[in-house]
Protein backbone atom coordinates (compact mmCIF):
# COMPACT_ATOMS: atom_id res chain seq x y z
CA UNK A 1 0.00 0.00 0.00
CA UNK A 2 0.95 3.61 -0.15
CA UNK A 3 2.92 4.72 2.87
CA UNK A 4 2.98 8.44 2.06
CA UNK A 5 -0.81 8.74 1.93
CA UNK A 6 -2.44 6.34 4.39
CA UNK A 7 -6.06 6.00 3.38
CA UNK A 8 -6.30 9.39 1.75
CA UNK A 9 -9.84 10.19 0.64
CA UNK A 10 -10.39 11.08 -2.99
CA UNK A 11 -13.52 12.85 -4.19
CA UNK A 12 -14.47 11.85 -7.74
CA UNK A 13 -16.86 14.27 -9.48
CA UNK A 14 -17.77 12.46 -12.69
CA UNK A 15 -21.12 11.83 -14.38
CA UNK A 16 -20.17 8.61 -16.20
CA UNK A 17 -20.90 5.67 -13.84
CA UNK A 18 -18.46 3.38 -15.67
CA UNK A 19 -15.59 5.78 -15.11
CA UNK A 20 -16.57 6.27 -11.45
CA UNK A 21 -16.54 2.51 -10.97
CA UNK A 22 -13.18 2.23 -12.71
CA UNK A 23 -11.63 4.91 -10.49
CA UNK A 24 -13.22 3.43 -7.39
CA UNK A 25 -11.61 0.06 -8.12
CA UNK A 26 -8.23 1.46 -9.09
CA UNK A 27 -8.04 3.77 -6.07
CA UNK A 28 -9.26 0.98 -3.77
CA UNK A 29 -6.36 -1.22 -4.84
CA UNK A 30 -3.95 1.58 -3.93
CA UNK A 31 -5.54 1.97 -0.49
CA UNK A 32 -7.41 5.21 -1.14
CA UNK A 33 -10.98 5.76 -0.03
CA UNK A 34 -13.27 7.10 -2.76
CA UNK A 35 -16.26 9.42 -2.47
CA UNK A 36 -18.28 9.54 -5.70
CA UNK A 37 -20.43 12.43 -6.92
CA UNK A 38 -22.36 12.19 -10.18
CA UNK A 39 -23.01 15.92 -10.54
CA UNK A 40 -21.12 19.12 -9.92
CA UNK A 41 -23.63 20.34 -7.34
CA UNK A 42 -23.39 17.02 -5.46
CA UNK A 43 -19.60 17.27 -5.68
CA UNK A 44 -19.44 20.65 -3.98
CA UNK A 45 -21.69 19.35 -1.18
CA UNK A 46 -19.75 16.08 -0.77
CA UNK A 47 -16.52 18.04 -0.58
CA UNK A 48 -17.92 19.87 2.45
CA UNK A 49 -19.20 16.80 4.27
CA UNK A 50 -16.39 14.32 3.53
CA UNK A 51 -13.41 16.72 3.62
CA UNK A 52 -11.46 14.76 0.99
CA UNK A 53 -7.68 15.03 0.59
CA UNK A 54 -7.90 15.41 -3.16
CA UNK A 55 -10.60 15.98 -5.79
CA UNK A 56 -10.86 14.67 -9.33
CA UNK A 57 -13.24 16.78 -11.42
CA UNK A 58 -14.47 15.92 -14.89
CA UNK A 59 -14.65 19.00 -17.13
CA UNK A 60 -17.71 17.73 -19.02
CA UNK A 61 -20.35 17.58 -16.27
CA UNK A 62 -24.00 17.80 -17.26
CA UNK A 63 -25.30 20.17 -14.58
CA UNK A 64 -22.58 22.78 -14.23
CA UNK A 65 -19.25 23.77 -15.71
CA UNK A 66 -16.32 21.88 -14.23
CA UNK A 67 -14.60 25.26 -13.89
CA UNK A 68 -17.36 26.52 -11.61
CA UNK A 69 -16.98 23.42 -9.45
CA UNK A 70 -13.27 24.23 -9.13
CA UNK A 71 -13.96 27.89 -8.29
CA UNK A 72 -16.47 26.90 -5.60
CA UNK A 73 -14.08 24.37 -4.06
CA UNK A 74 -11.23 26.88 -4.14
CA UNK A 75 -13.27 29.37 -2.10
CA UNK A 76 -12.66 27.35 1.03
CA UNK A 77 -10.32 24.46 0.23
CA UNK A 78 -6.70 24.17 -0.81
CA UNK A 79 -6.86 20.43 -1.45
CA UNK A 80 -5.24 19.35 -4.74
CA UNK A 81 -7.65 19.22 -7.68
CA UNK A 82 -6.99 17.16 -10.80
CA UNK A 83 -9.21 17.67 -13.82
CA UNK A 84 -10.18 15.04 -16.37
CA UNK A 85 -10.42 16.56 -19.82
CA UNK A 86 -11.15 15.31 -23.32
CA UNK A 87 -8.62 16.03 -26.03
CA UNK A 88 -10.77 18.70 -27.62
CA UNK A 89 -11.01 20.77 -24.42
CA UNK A 90 -7.55 22.34 -24.72
CA UNK A 91 -8.72 25.85 -23.82
CA UNK A 92 -11.06 24.72 -21.04
CA UNK A 93 -8.20 22.79 -19.54
CA UNK A 94 -6.03 25.90 -19.29
CA UNK A 95 -8.95 27.86 -17.81
CA UNK A 96 -9.47 25.12 -15.23
CA UNK A 97 -5.80 25.27 -14.25
CA UNK A 98 -5.89 29.06 -14.05
CA UNK A 99 -9.03 28.75 -11.90
CA UNK A 100 -7.08 26.71 -9.35
CA UNK A 101 -6.88 23.11 -10.56
CA UNK A 102 -3.41 21.66 -9.98
CA UNK A 103 -3.07 19.20 -12.79
CA UNK A 104 -4.94 17.45 -15.57
CA UNK A 105 -5.24 14.03 -17.16
CA UNK A 106 -6.52 13.69 -20.70
CA UNK A 107 -9.17 11.08 -21.44
CA UNK A 108 -8.63 8.30 -22.30
CA UNK A 109 -5.97 7.83 -19.66
CA UNK A 110 -4.01 4.92 -18.32
CA UNK A 111 -4.55 4.31 -14.61
CA UNK A 112 -0.78 4.40 -14.10
CA UNK A 113 -0.69 7.94 -15.41
CA UNK A 114 -3.60 9.04 -13.23
CA UNK A 115 -2.15 7.41 -10.10
CA UNK A 116 1.20 9.11 -10.72
CA UNK A 117 -0.59 12.47 -10.87
CA UNK A 118 -2.57 11.68 -7.72
CA UNK A 119 0.59 10.71 -5.82
CA UNK A 120 2.41 13.84 -6.99
CA UNK A 121 -0.54 16.02 -5.96
CA UNK A 122 -0.87 14.41 -2.52
CA UNK A 123 2.88 14.62 -1.92
CA UNK A 124 2.77 18.22 -2.97
CA UNK A 125 0.00 18.97 -0.47
CA UNK A 126 2.10 17.41 2.34
CA UNK A 127 5.30 19.16 1.33
CA UNK A 128 3.50 22.51 1.26
CA UNK A 129 3.23 22.21 5.05
CA UNK A 130 6.79 21.03 5.68
CA UNK A 131 8.33 24.24 4.30
CA UNK A 132 11.39 22.62 2.73
CA UNK A 133 13.02 25.25 0.53
CA UNK A 134 15.52 22.92 -1.15
CA UNK A 135 14.91 21.65 -4.67
CA UNK A 136 16.78 18.61 -5.93
CA UNK A 137 16.94 18.15 -9.69
CA UNK A 138 19.18 15.16 -10.30
CA UNK A 139 22.70 16.34 -9.58
CA UNK A 140 21.59 19.97 -9.18
CA UNK A 141 20.49 21.32 -5.80
CA UNK A 142 18.96 24.75 -5.30
CA UNK A 143 18.21 26.33 -1.93
CA UNK A 144 15.56 28.94 -2.55
CA UNK A 145 15.86 30.54 0.88
CA UNK A 146 19.63 30.87 1.02
CA UNK A 147 19.76 31.56 -2.70
CA UNK A 148 22.48 29.03 -3.43
CA UNK A 149 22.64 26.60 -6.33
CA UNK A 150 25.03 23.82 -7.26
CA UNK A 151 25.24 21.38 -10.11
CA UNK A 152 27.43 18.45 -9.16
CA UNK A 153 30.46 20.02 -7.53
CA UNK A 154 30.10 23.35 -9.31
CA UNK A 155 28.47 26.41 -7.91
CA UNK A 156 25.83 27.84 -10.23
CA UNK A 157 24.95 31.52 -10.25
CA UNK A 158 21.28 32.24 -10.81
CA UNK A 159 19.90 35.73 -11.42
CA UNK A 160 17.14 37.10 -9.13
CA UNK A 161 14.49 36.46 -11.81
CA UNK A 162 15.75 32.91 -12.31
CA UNK A 163 15.36 32.32 -8.55
CA UNK A 164 11.86 33.78 -8.63
CA UNK A 165 10.89 31.63 -11.63
CA UNK A 166 12.29 28.53 -9.98
CA UNK A 167 10.36 29.33 -6.80
CA UNK A 168 7.18 29.83 -8.82
CA UNK A 169 7.70 26.44 -10.52
CA UNK A 170 8.49 24.81 -7.18
CA UNK A 171 5.16 26.02 -5.78
CA UNK A 172 3.64 23.55 -8.26
CA UNK A 173 6.42 20.94 -8.03
CA UNK A 174 5.40 17.79 -9.87
CA UNK A 175 2.27 19.56 -11.10
CA UNK A 176 1.47 21.93 -13.94
CA UNK A 177 2.05 25.66 -13.65
CA UNK A 178 0.29 27.67 -16.36
CA UNK A 179 1.99 30.46 -18.30
CA UNK A 180 -0.32 32.97 -16.68
CA UNK A 181 0.45 31.78 -13.15
CA UNK A 182 4.20 31.85 -13.70
CA UNK A 183 4.19 35.24 -15.42
CA UNK A 184 2.00 36.76 -12.70
CA UNK A 185 4.20 35.27 -9.96
CA UNK A 186 7.52 36.36 -11.42
CA UNK A 187 6.86 39.49 -13.47
CA UNK A 188 3.54 40.64 -12.03
CA UNK A 189 -0.04 40.68 -13.32
CA UNK A 190 0.69 43.26 -16.03
CA UNK A 191 2.93 40.74 -17.80
CA UNK A 192 0.49 37.81 -17.82
CA UNK A 193 0.61 37.48 -21.61
CA UNK A 194 4.35 38.04 -22.16
CA UNK A 195 4.95 34.35 -22.77
CA UNK A 196 8.25 35.02 -24.52
CA UNK A 197 9.78 36.03 -21.14
CA UNK A 198 9.13 32.47 -19.97
CA UNK A 199 10.65 30.91 -23.09
CA UNK A 200 13.87 32.84 -22.59
CA UNK A 201 14.20 32.28 -18.83
CA UNK A 202 13.26 28.61 -18.98
CA UNK A 203 16.07 28.12 -21.47
CA UNK A 204 18.48 29.86 -19.08
CA UNK A 205 17.38 27.66 -16.16
CA UNK A 206 17.80 24.54 -18.28
CA UNK A 207 21.22 25.63 -19.50
CA UNK A 208 22.36 26.18 -15.90
CA UNK A 209 20.72 23.27 -14.09
CA UNK A 210 19.93 20.44 -16.51
CA UNK A 211 22.60 17.83 -17.24
CA UNK A 212 21.42 17.75 -20.88
CA UNK A 213 19.75 21.12 -21.52
CA UNK A 214 18.80 20.23 -25.09
CA UNK A 215 16.89 17.17 -23.86
CA UNK A 216 15.60 18.36 -20.46
CA UNK A 217 14.56 15.97 -17.72
CA UNK A 218 13.26 18.34 -15.04
CA UNK A 219 12.03 21.55 -16.69
CA UNK A 220 9.29 20.03 -18.82
CA UNK A 221 7.08 21.84 -21.32
CA UNK A 222 3.32 21.33 -21.53
CA UNK A 223 2.62 22.73 -25.01
CA UNK A 224 -0.02 25.43 -24.95
CA UNK A 225 -0.50 25.07 -21.18
CA UNK A 226 2.64 25.85 -19.21
CA UNK A 227 5.50 24.03 -17.52
CA UNK A 228 5.98 21.16 -15.10
CA UNK A 229 8.91 20.92 -12.71
CA UNK A 230 9.53 17.22 -12.44
CA UNK A 231 10.39 15.77 -9.03
CA UNK A 232 11.90 12.32 -8.82
CA UNK A 233 9.63 9.86 -7.02
CA UNK B 1 -38.65 27.05 -58.87
CA UNK B 2 -38.14 29.95 -56.53
CA UNK B 3 -41.28 32.12 -56.53
CA UNK B 4 -39.17 35.27 -56.39
CA UNK B 5 -37.39 34.26 -59.57
CA UNK B 6 -40.69 33.56 -61.35
CA UNK B 7 -42.06 36.92 -60.20
CA UNK B 8 -39.06 38.79 -61.52
CA UNK B 9 -39.46 36.76 -64.74
CA UNK B 10 -42.96 38.16 -65.25
CA UNK B 11 -41.70 41.65 -64.46
CA UNK B 12 -39.09 41.13 -67.15
CA UNK B 13 -41.78 39.91 -69.57
CA UNK B 14 -43.69 43.18 -69.11
CA UNK B 15 -40.55 45.32 -69.22
CA UNK B 16 -39.18 43.62 -72.33
CA UNK B 17 -42.47 43.94 -74.16
CA UNK B 18 -42.71 47.60 -73.19
CA UNK B 19 -39.16 48.27 -74.36
CA UNK B 20 -39.83 46.55 -77.70
CA UNK B 21 -43.01 48.52 -78.11
CA UNK B 22 -41.13 51.79 -77.61
CA UNK B 23 -38.46 50.65 -80.04
CA UNK B 24 -41.13 49.56 -82.51
CA UNK B 25 -42.91 52.92 -82.27
CA UNK B 26 -39.62 54.67 -83.01
CA UNK B 27 -38.96 52.37 -85.97
CA UNK B 28 -42.46 52.47 -87.35
CA UNK B 29 -41.90 55.11 -90.07
CA UNK B 30 -38.68 53.76 -91.52
CA UNK B 31 -38.89 49.97 -91.05
CA UNK B 32 -41.09 47.28 -92.40
CA UNK B 33 -43.59 45.82 -89.99
CA UNK B 34 -41.86 42.44 -90.32
CA UNK B 35 -38.70 43.84 -88.77
CA UNK B 36 -40.70 45.20 -85.87
CA UNK B 37 -41.98 41.68 -85.32
CA UNK B 38 -38.34 40.57 -85.22
CA UNK B 39 -37.66 43.03 -82.39
CA UNK B 40 -40.47 41.43 -80.38
CA UNK B 41 -39.02 38.04 -81.19
CA UNK B 42 -35.73 39.19 -79.71
CA UNK B 43 -37.51 40.06 -76.46
CA UNK B 44 -39.06 36.60 -76.37
CA UNK B 45 -35.66 34.97 -76.91
CA UNK B 46 -33.98 37.03 -74.18
CA UNK B 47 -36.66 36.28 -71.59
CA UNK B 48 -36.78 32.60 -72.57
CA UNK B 49 -33.02 32.32 -72.10
CA UNK B 50 -33.12 33.71 -68.57
CA UNK B 51 -36.46 32.52 -67.18
CA UNK B 52 -38.67 29.42 -67.17
CA UNK B 53 -41.32 29.00 -69.83
CA UNK B 54 -44.04 30.86 -67.89
CA UNK B 55 -42.52 34.32 -68.29
CA UNK B 56 -41.35 33.38 -71.82
CA UNK B 57 -44.89 32.52 -72.91
CA UNK B 58 -46.16 35.66 -71.20
CA UNK B 59 -43.67 37.68 -73.21
CA UNK B 60 -44.79 36.15 -76.46
CA UNK B 61 -48.48 36.70 -75.68
CA UNK B 62 -47.87 40.30 -74.57
CA UNK B 63 -45.71 40.90 -77.61
CA UNK B 64 -48.29 39.55 -80.03
CA UNK B 65 -51.02 41.62 -78.38
CA UNK B 66 -48.95 44.81 -78.46
CA UNK B 67 -47.78 44.11 -81.98
CA UNK B 68 -51.28 43.42 -83.14
CA UNK B 69 -52.84 46.42 -81.39
CA UNK B 70 -50.28 49.02 -82.40
CA UNK B 71 -48.68 47.87 -85.60
CA UNK B 72 -50.99 45.53 -87.48
CA UNK B 73 -53.70 47.29 -89.49
CA UNK B 74 -56.33 48.17 -88.53
CA UNK B 75 -54.37 50.02 -85.80
CA UNK B 76 -55.87 50.39 -82.34
CA UNK B 77 -57.80 47.10 -82.47
CA UNK B 78 -57.08 43.45 -81.87
CA UNK B 79 -58.68 42.50 -85.14
CA UNK B 80 -56.38 40.67 -87.48
CA UNK B 81 -56.95 41.30 -91.16
CA UNK B 82 -54.30 39.16 -92.56
CA UNK B 83 -53.99 35.52 -91.64
CA UNK B 84 -50.20 35.75 -91.87
CA UNK B 85 -50.09 37.54 -88.48
CA UNK B 86 -51.56 34.44 -86.92
CA UNK B 87 -48.45 32.70 -88.20
CA UNK B 88 -46.27 35.39 -86.54
CA UNK B 89 -48.11 34.72 -83.31
CA UNK B 90 -47.64 30.94 -83.62
CA UNK B 91 -43.92 31.31 -84.35
CA UNK B 92 -43.33 33.63 -81.40
CA UNK B 93 -45.10 31.24 -79.05
CA UNK B 94 -43.14 28.26 -80.38
CA UNK B 95 -39.80 30.08 -80.08
CA UNK B 96 -40.64 31.06 -76.49
CA UNK B 97 -41.52 27.52 -75.46
CA UNK B 98 -38.68 25.78 -77.34
CA UNK B 99 -35.94 28.07 -76.03
CA UNK B 100 -37.09 28.10 -72.43
CA UNK B 101 -37.45 24.32 -72.46
CA UNK B 102 -33.96 23.89 -73.93
CA UNK B 103 -32.38 26.24 -71.43
CA UNK B 104 -34.18 24.56 -68.55
CA UNK B 105 -32.97 21.15 -69.62
CA UNK B 106 -29.35 22.34 -69.97
CA UNK B 107 -29.56 23.96 -66.55
CA UNK B 108 -30.94 20.78 -64.96
CA UNK B 109 -28.26 18.61 -66.57
CA UNK B 110 -25.44 20.90 -65.39
CA UNK B 111 -26.79 20.84 -61.84
CA UNK B 112 -27.14 17.08 -61.93
CA UNK B 113 -23.58 16.73 -63.18
CA UNK B 114 -22.24 18.93 -60.34
CA UNK B 115 -24.28 16.96 -57.80
CA UNK B 116 -22.90 13.77 -59.25
CA UNK B 117 -19.29 14.96 -58.88
CA UNK B 118 -19.83 15.98 -55.24
CA UNK B 119 -21.63 12.71 -54.61
CA UNK B 120 -18.78 10.71 -56.14
CA UNK B 121 -16.19 12.44 -53.94
CA UNK B 122 -18.35 12.03 -50.83
CA UNK B 123 -18.88 8.42 -51.79
CA UNK B 124 -15.13 7.88 -52.21
CA UNK B 125 -14.38 9.34 -48.77
CA UNK B 126 -17.28 7.44 -47.23
CA UNK B 127 -16.15 4.14 -48.66
CA UNK B 128 -12.48 4.66 -47.70
CA UNK B 129 -13.62 5.69 -44.24
CA UNK B 130 -15.83 2.63 -43.95
CA UNK B 131 -13.10 0.34 -45.25
CA UNK B 132 -10.66 1.94 -42.83
CA UNK B 133 -13.10 1.66 -39.93
CA UNK B 134 -13.81 -1.96 -40.64
CA UNK B 135 -10.12 -2.73 -40.96
CA UNK B 136 -8.74 -0.58 -38.18
CA UNK B 137 -11.53 -0.71 -35.62
CA UNK B 138 -12.95 -4.18 -36.03
CA UNK B 139 -9.69 -5.95 -35.29
CA UNK B 140 -8.92 -4.08 -32.06
CA UNK B 141 -12.56 -4.37 -31.01
CA UNK B 142 -12.42 -8.12 -31.56
CA UNK B 143 -9.21 -8.34 -29.53
CA UNK B 144 -10.68 -6.21 -26.75
CA UNK B 145 -13.94 -8.12 -26.61
CA UNK B 146 -12.13 -11.45 -26.63
CA UNK B 147 -9.48 -10.55 -24.09
CA UNK B 148 -11.79 -8.75 -21.68
CA UNK B 149 -14.46 -11.46 -21.81
CA UNK B 150 -11.96 -14.16 -21.02
CA UNK B 151 -10.72 -12.03 -18.11
CA UNK B 152 -14.27 -11.47 -16.89
CA UNK B 153 -15.45 -15.07 -17.29
CA UNK B 154 -12.43 -17.16 -16.46
CA UNK B 155 -9.88 -14.75 -15.03
CA UNK B 156 -9.34 -16.84 -11.89
CA UNK B 157 -8.30 -19.87 -13.95
CA UNK B 158 -5.63 -17.93 -15.84
CA UNK B 159 -2.00 -17.61 -14.79
CA UNK B 160 -1.11 -14.12 -13.52
CA UNK B 161 1.17 -13.65 -16.55
CA UNK B 162 -1.65 -14.53 -18.92
CA UNK B 163 -4.03 -12.21 -17.13
CA UNK B 164 -1.56 -9.37 -17.36
CA UNK B 165 -0.91 -10.01 -21.04
CA UNK B 166 -4.64 -10.01 -21.85
CA UNK B 167 -5.27 -6.85 -19.88
CA UNK B 168 -2.26 -5.17 -21.46
CA UNK B 169 -3.51 -5.96 -24.94
CA UNK B 170 -6.94 -4.50 -24.13
CA UNK B 171 -5.21 -1.33 -22.96
CA UNK B 172 -2.95 -1.15 -26.02
CA UNK B 173 -5.83 -1.63 -28.45
CA UNK B 174 -8.02 0.88 -26.61
CA UNK B 175 -5.24 3.46 -26.77
CA UNK B 176 -4.81 2.86 -30.49
CA UNK B 177 -8.55 3.20 -31.05
CA UNK B 178 -8.76 6.39 -29.02
CA UNK B 179 -5.93 7.80 -31.09
CA UNK B 180 -7.66 6.70 -34.27
CA UNK B 181 -10.94 8.35 -33.33
CA UNK B 182 -9.13 11.52 -32.23
CA UNK B 183 -7.41 11.74 -35.62
CA UNK B 184 -10.67 11.36 -37.53
CA UNK B 185 -12.30 14.04 -35.37
CA UNK B 186 -9.32 16.35 -35.74
CA UNK B 187 -9.30 15.98 -39.55
CA UNK B 188 -13.03 16.70 -39.65
CA UNK B 189 -12.60 19.82 -37.54
CA UNK B 190 -9.67 21.00 -39.66
CA UNK B 191 -11.68 20.39 -42.85
CA UNK B 192 -14.61 22.33 -41.44
CA UNK B 193 -12.36 25.27 -40.57
CA UNK B 194 -13.40 24.82 -36.94
CA UNK B 195 -9.85 25.15 -35.63
CA UNK B 196 -8.47 28.61 -35.04
CA UNK B 197 -4.85 28.44 -33.88
CA UNK B 198 -4.25 30.37 -30.68
CA UNK B 199 -0.81 31.65 -31.54
CA UNK B 200 1.77 32.67 -29.00
CA UNK B 201 5.54 32.93 -28.83
CA UNK B 202 7.04 29.47 -28.53
CA UNK B 203 10.44 27.82 -28.63
CA UNK B 204 10.43 24.96 -31.14
CA UNK B 205 12.92 22.90 -29.09
CA UNK B 206 10.51 22.99 -26.14
CA UNK B 207 7.64 21.73 -28.29
CA UNK B 208 9.84 19.07 -29.91
CA UNK B 209 11.00 17.77 -26.53
CA UNK B 210 7.41 17.64 -25.26
CA UNK B 211 6.41 15.71 -28.40
CA UNK B 212 9.25 13.23 -27.98
CA UNK B 213 8.46 12.75 -24.26
CA UNK B 214 4.80 12.19 -25.10
CA UNK B 215 5.68 9.57 -27.71
CA UNK B 216 8.53 7.96 -25.75
CA UNK B 217 6.72 4.63 -25.65
CA UNK B 218 6.09 4.59 -29.41
CA UNK B 219 9.74 5.41 -30.02
CA UNK B 220 11.21 2.92 -27.57
CA UNK B 221 12.30 0.56 -30.34
CA UNK B 222 13.99 3.21 -32.46
CA UNK B 223 17.18 5.19 -31.99
CA UNK B 224 16.11 8.82 -31.80
CA UNK B 225 18.65 11.54 -32.57
CA UNK B 226 17.66 15.10 -31.75
CA UNK B 227 19.35 18.08 -33.42
CA UNK B 228 17.77 21.38 -32.39
CA UNK B 229 19.67 24.46 -33.51
CA UNK B 230 20.43 26.60 -30.43
CA UNK B 231 20.10 29.86 -32.38
CA UNK B 232 16.56 29.13 -33.51
CA UNK B 233 14.40 32.20 -32.82
CA UNK B 234 10.99 31.99 -31.14
CA UNK B 235 8.07 31.35 -33.48
CA UNK B 236 4.50 32.55 -33.07
CA UNK B 237 2.50 29.31 -33.22
CA UNK B 238 -0.19 27.31 -31.47
CA UNK B 239 2.06 24.98 -29.48
CA UNK B 240 -0.53 22.25 -28.98
CA UNK B 241 -1.19 22.09 -32.74
CA UNK B 242 2.50 22.08 -33.68
CA UNK B 243 3.02 19.35 -31.08
CA UNK B 244 0.38 17.34 -32.97
CA UNK B 245 1.88 18.08 -36.39
CA UNK B 246 5.36 17.01 -35.31
CA UNK B 247 3.97 14.05 -33.36
CA UNK B 248 2.22 12.78 -36.49
CA UNK B 249 5.48 12.94 -38.46
CA UNK B 250 7.33 11.10 -35.70
CA UNK B 251 4.62 8.44 -35.37
CA UNK B 252 4.63 8.04 -39.14
CA UNK B 253 8.38 7.47 -39.14
CA UNK B 254 8.17 5.01 -36.25
CA UNK B 255 5.42 2.95 -37.86
CA UNK B 256 7.03 2.74 -41.31
CA UNK B 257 10.56 1.76 -40.35
CA UNK B 258 11.99 -1.35 -38.73
CA UNK B 259 13.09 -1.43 -35.09
CA UNK B 260 16.60 -0.20 -34.24
CA UNK B 261 16.72 2.18 -37.18
CA UNK B 262 17.46 5.86 -36.60
CA UNK B 263 14.83 8.58 -36.49
CA UNK B 264 16.38 12.03 -36.62
CA UNK B 265 14.40 15.06 -35.46
CA UNK B 266 15.89 18.37 -36.53
CA UNK B 267 14.90 22.02 -36.25
CA UNK B 268 16.89 24.80 -37.83
CA UNK B 269 16.60 28.19 -39.44
CA UNK B 270 16.57 28.41 -43.23
CA UNK B 271 16.26 32.02 -44.41
CA UNK B 272 13.01 33.48 -43.07
CA UNK B 273 11.67 30.15 -41.98
CA UNK B 274 12.12 27.66 -39.21
CA UNK B 275 12.26 24.19 -40.73
CA UNK B 276 11.43 21.09 -38.70
CA UNK B 277 12.48 17.77 -40.20
CA UNK B 278 11.87 14.15 -39.29
CA UNK B 279 14.19 11.78 -41.13
CA UNK B 280 13.83 8.04 -41.11
CA UNK B 281 15.95 5.29 -42.59
CA UNK B 282 13.34 2.90 -43.89
CA UNK B 283 12.95 1.85 -47.50
CA UNK B 284 12.45 5.40 -48.58
CA UNK B 285 9.56 6.99 -50.31
CA UNK B 286 9.11 6.57 -54.06
CA UNK B 287 9.55 10.00 -55.68
CA UNK B 288 6.06 9.87 -57.16
CA UNK B 289 4.56 9.30 -53.69
CA UNK B 290 6.14 12.40 -52.15
CA UNK B 291 2.97 14.42 -52.68
CA UNK B 292 0.45 11.58 -52.50
CA UNK B 293 1.33 10.66 -48.90
CA UNK B 294 -0.17 13.94 -47.67
CA UNK B 295 -3.63 13.03 -49.03
CA UNK B 296 -6.32 11.79 -46.68
CA UNK B 297 -6.73 8.06 -46.04
CA UNK B 298 -3.43 7.37 -47.71
CA UNK B 299 -1.49 4.39 -46.45
CA UNK B 300 2.15 3.76 -47.17
CA UNK B 301 3.44 0.40 -48.24
CA UNK B 302 4.45 -0.60 -44.71
CA UNK B 303 0.98 -1.91 -43.94
CA UNK B 304 0.76 0.59 -41.11
CA UNK B 305 -2.36 0.86 -38.98
CA UNK B 306 -4.42 3.93 -38.37
CA UNK B 307 -6.69 5.98 -40.57
CA UNK B 308 -3.90 7.32 -42.78
CA UNK B 309 -4.66 10.85 -41.68
CA UNK B 310 -1.50 11.77 -39.78
CA UNK B 311 0.30 13.50 -42.61
CA UNK B 312 -2.88 15.17 -43.91
CA UNK B 313 -3.49 16.59 -40.42
CA UNK B 314 0.14 17.71 -40.20
CA UNK B 315 -0.13 19.58 -43.49
CA UNK B 316 -3.48 21.17 -42.57
CA UNK B 317 -2.07 22.40 -39.24
CA UNK B 318 1.09 23.78 -40.83
CA UNK B 319 -0.96 25.58 -43.50
CA UNK B 320 -3.02 27.22 -40.74
CA UNK B 321 0.30 28.72 -39.67
CA UNK B 322 1.20 29.91 -43.20
CA UNK B 323 3.82 27.20 -43.46
CA UNK B 324 4.47 24.32 -45.86
CA UNK B 325 4.80 20.56 -45.38
CA UNK B 326 6.59 18.32 -47.86
CA UNK B 327 8.48 15.05 -48.17
CA UNK B 328 11.57 13.98 -50.06
CA UNK B 329 13.52 10.82 -50.63
CA UNK B 330 16.97 10.96 -49.05
CA UNK B 331 19.93 10.20 -51.36
CA UNK B 332 21.09 7.27 -49.21
CA UNK B 333 17.61 5.79 -48.80
CA UNK B 334 15.10 6.80 -46.19
CA UNK B 335 12.70 9.70 -46.20
CA UNK B 336 12.72 13.25 -44.85
CA UNK B 337 9.45 14.90 -43.87
CA UNK B 338 9.73 18.65 -43.43
CA UNK B 339 7.51 21.47 -42.34
CA UNK B 340 8.34 25.13 -42.29
CA UNK B 341 7.00 27.97 -40.17
CA UNK B 342 7.50 31.66 -40.91
CA UNK B 343 9.85 33.56 -38.60
CA UNK B 344 8.57 36.95 -37.51
CA UNK B 345 10.36 39.79 -35.77
CA UNK B 346 10.84 38.54 -32.21
CA UNK B 347 9.30 40.47 -29.31
CA UNK B 348 11.56 42.42 -27.00
CA UNK B 349 12.25 41.87 -23.34
CA UNK B 350 13.79 44.37 -20.94
CA UNK B 351 17.26 43.29 -19.72
CA UNK B 352 17.24 41.88 -16.22
CA UNK B 353 19.62 44.44 -14.70
CA UNK B 354 16.98 47.11 -15.32
CA UNK B 355 14.29 45.01 -13.70
CA UNK B 356 15.84 43.13 -10.80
Amino acid sequence: MNATAPRATILVVEDEPEIRRLLHTAFGVEGYRTVESATGRRGTIDAGTHKPDLAIVDLGLPDMEGIDVIRQLRQWSSMPIIVLSARVQEQTKVEALDAGADDYVTKPFGIGELLARVRAALRHAVRGVSGDTRIVLGTAVVDLERRTARRGDDEVRLTPIEYRLLAALAKHAGLVATHRQLLADVWGPTHETDTHYLRIYMKQLRDKLEAEPERPRYFLTEPGVGYRLRVDE
Amino acid sequence: MAPLRTLSGYAWAVAATAACTLAGLAMRDRFDIVNIAMVYLLAVVVVALRYPHGPAIATSVLSVLAFDYLFVPPHGTFTVDDVQYLLTFAIMLTVAVVISRLVERIRREAAAKADLAVEAETERIRSTLLASISHDLRTPLAVMAGASSSLAESGERLEPDERRALAASVFRQARAMADYVAKILQMTRLDAGAIVPSRDWNALPEIANATLDRLAERLARHRVIVELAPDLPLVRVDAALIDQALGNLVENAASHTPADTVIRVRARRVGDEAVVTVEDYGDGLAERDAERVFAKFQHGTGGARGPGLGLAICRAIVRLHDGRAWAERLPDGGTAFHFSLPIEAPPTMPPETAEA
